[in-house]
């Protein structure tokens, strides 16, 4: 973990004075898999695309393997693989061939295109036109690429955009098995976190251009304020007895919510109800979903 | 340059399932035609490649160099193509010099098609003369060299606008004025549309002695390569900073 493999000082694009990313420090390990959060619009494939050098960054510096990204340009861009918003293929190719026109620009052996399509599992489709592909198969042929160079770090922009649940779940699955089976750090980026959750170590969450969280998964649960959830006999009675030791509860459908309580007031509120003749059924420790989270540290209530 | 050759080599891969041959021999075949269908007013070499070069370098020529350019953009115009190929390990300039390549190669085989088209056409209506090789020659050549201004400026155009149609429309456009343009001398030699059929026709042929054609070749040749080192040095420096 100490070993970065990407690191981003105050990274900043601006267009028209707009930032579109601003002052973004991300720094991702060795054999991580870090999922890169953030709505849309928020400046990921931006950072991605100053990642790769596709386009200047306005300000701030790029380190990859621990090189300058603009000094050191083609050496880094050797061990990375990249996939880009949309697979990019020659629909008139076949897999193989859409794979031996990256094969003669990385000058690699031919016997790469058959083990790359065989980590995706596209052999069977592989002497195919790309035109007739899915959605899935296009984004697998899109990862292949990606791996064909055997790269140490590997880029997914959104690689599950698009699919259906279980397109998303192979490609899960294809990515998770990275770091384990070929010790490849990935990053990769979502507008969902529930997409994330499941296969990311990390996470850096974006919102207008501002990384606004950046830590483990379970960090990010552990922001979750908690909830205790009441059921008593008689609830009415409850949250005035509550109210009078100075615990605010909101009553909802028979249960008292309270919000942020610590271990001494739960039960020192559990012994006054009981000590007033109450009956309590039910003490529960309610989490927020990470989703809620997501929504609560991005600061937007709408849809992602 | 060994990334150069990589990347050249991915590219001919790319053009090679495409029907662009078909658009290489078209204007060829179309010469042949023209050059038996008149043959019998036409049984002199210099007539012979005047007729057989006209519509092909007043109007096939510039148009197929605009084809050519946006054709060996159009794949990386799809899709974020150009994201993947650029965030590749290799250099703008390596890609920018392949793609250029291919777009001169696939005009050179044009030209030497037609070469072949005149000699048989030649043939086959019985020509007595000589082969004229340096006036052939000349023509051909000259013709080629002519279309790397306008390849470039193509080129640059391509790169420019993702648009396939939009950059062969404004080719089309300002190729369509070729006849008017060439009638002066003073701004003929200089239009890059222009220049392939001012290179291709034989000089002092009857009926073209007037406005540009009078010019001296190596002159027009200067003009062209002038023209050529200005636009191929804009689009490799806007390439290289193009934001992708």
């Amino acid at each position: 973990m100490n070993e970065f493999v990407i690191r981003t000082h105050n990274l900043t694009k601006k267009y028209h004075d707009r930032a579109a990313v601003n002052s973004l420090n991300l720094s991702i390990g060795r054999g991580e898999i870090y999922g890169f959060l953030g709505p849309n619009g928020a400046g990921k494939t931006t950072t991605i695309r100053m990642l790769l050098g596709l386009i200047r960054p306005t300000s701030g510096k790029v380190e990859i393997f621990g090189k300058d990204l603009q000094k050191d340009r083609l050496n880094i861009l050797k061990k990375v693989g990249s996939l880009v918003e949309y697979p990019s293929y020659y629909g008139h190719l076949s897999a193989v061939e859409n794979l031996e026109a990256i094969r003669r620009i990385l000058n690699l052996p031919k016997s790469r295109i058959a083990e790359v399509l065989d980590i995706v599992s596209l052999t069977k489709e592989a002497r195919r036109s790309v035109k007739g592909y899915s959605l899935g198969m296009k984004q697998r042929l899109g990862i292949a690429s990606a791996l064909l160079g055997s790269p140490e770090l590997l880029i997914l922009d959104e690689p599950t955009n698009g699919l259906d649940p279980s397109g998303i779940q192979e490609i899960r699955e294809l990515i998770k098995r990275m770091p384990k089976e070929h010790g490849i750090t990935v990053l990769v980026s979502s507008h969902l976190l529930s997409e994330v959750e499941l296969m990311a170590g990390s996470v850096g969450i974006i919102a207008q251009g501002r990384m606004v969280f950046q830590d483990t998964i379970e960090h990010l649960q552990h922001q979750a304020s908690s909830t205790i959830e009441m059921t008593v006999s008689e609830p009415e009675a409850a949250v005035w007895i509550a109210r009078d030791s100075g615990l605010t509860g909101q009553l909802q459908e028979g249960r008292i919510h309270f919000d942020g309580l610590s271990n001494t007031q739960v039960a020192g509120l559990v012994r006054r109800l009981v000590e007033n003749k109450h009956d309590i059924y039910r003490v529960e420790e309610k989490r927020k979903s990470l989703e809620d989270i997501f929504m609560q540290i991005v600061g937007t209530g709408g849809s992602l | 340059m060994k990334a150069f050759f990589r990347v050249l080599s991915a590219e001919r891969l790319k053009m090679s399932k495409s029907y662009l041959w078909l658009i290489v021999l078209a204007s060829p075949v179309l010469a042949a035609l023209i050059g038996m269908l008149v043959s019998s007013e036409l049984a002199e070499w210099p007539l012979l490649l005047g007729g057989m070069s006209l519509f092909h370098a007043m109007l096939f020529l510039p148009v197929m160099t605009g084809l050519f350019s946006s054709f060996i953009c159009r794949y990386e115009h799809t899709g974020g193509g150009w994201k993947s190929l650029l965030a590749l390990p290799v250099s703008r300039t390596a890609v920018y010099l392949a793609k250029f390549t291919v777009v001169i190669c696939l005009l050179a085989l044009t030209q030497i098609l037609l070469l072949g088209a005149i000699l048989i056409t030649g043939r086959i209506i019985h020509i007595s003369s000589p082969i004229p090789w340096h006036m052939l020659l000349q023509s051909i050549l000259g013709g080629w060299v002519a279309c790397l201004p306008l390849a470039a400026l193509q080129m640059f155009a391509s790169l420019r606008w993702a648009s396939f149609a939009a950059p062969l429309v404004v080719n089309v456009i300002f190729t369509i004025p070729n006849i008017l343009i060439t009638n002066s001398a003073t701004y003929g030699p200089y239009y890059p549309w222009a220049q392939p059929f001012l290179a291709m026709m034989p000089k002092g042929m009857n009926g073209y002695d007037f406005g540009a054609f009078n010019l001296p070749f190596e002159s027009l040749m200067i003009t062209v390569l002038g023209g050529f080192v200005l636009f191929f040095a804009s689009g490799l420096v806007y390439f290289n900073r193009k934001e992708v």
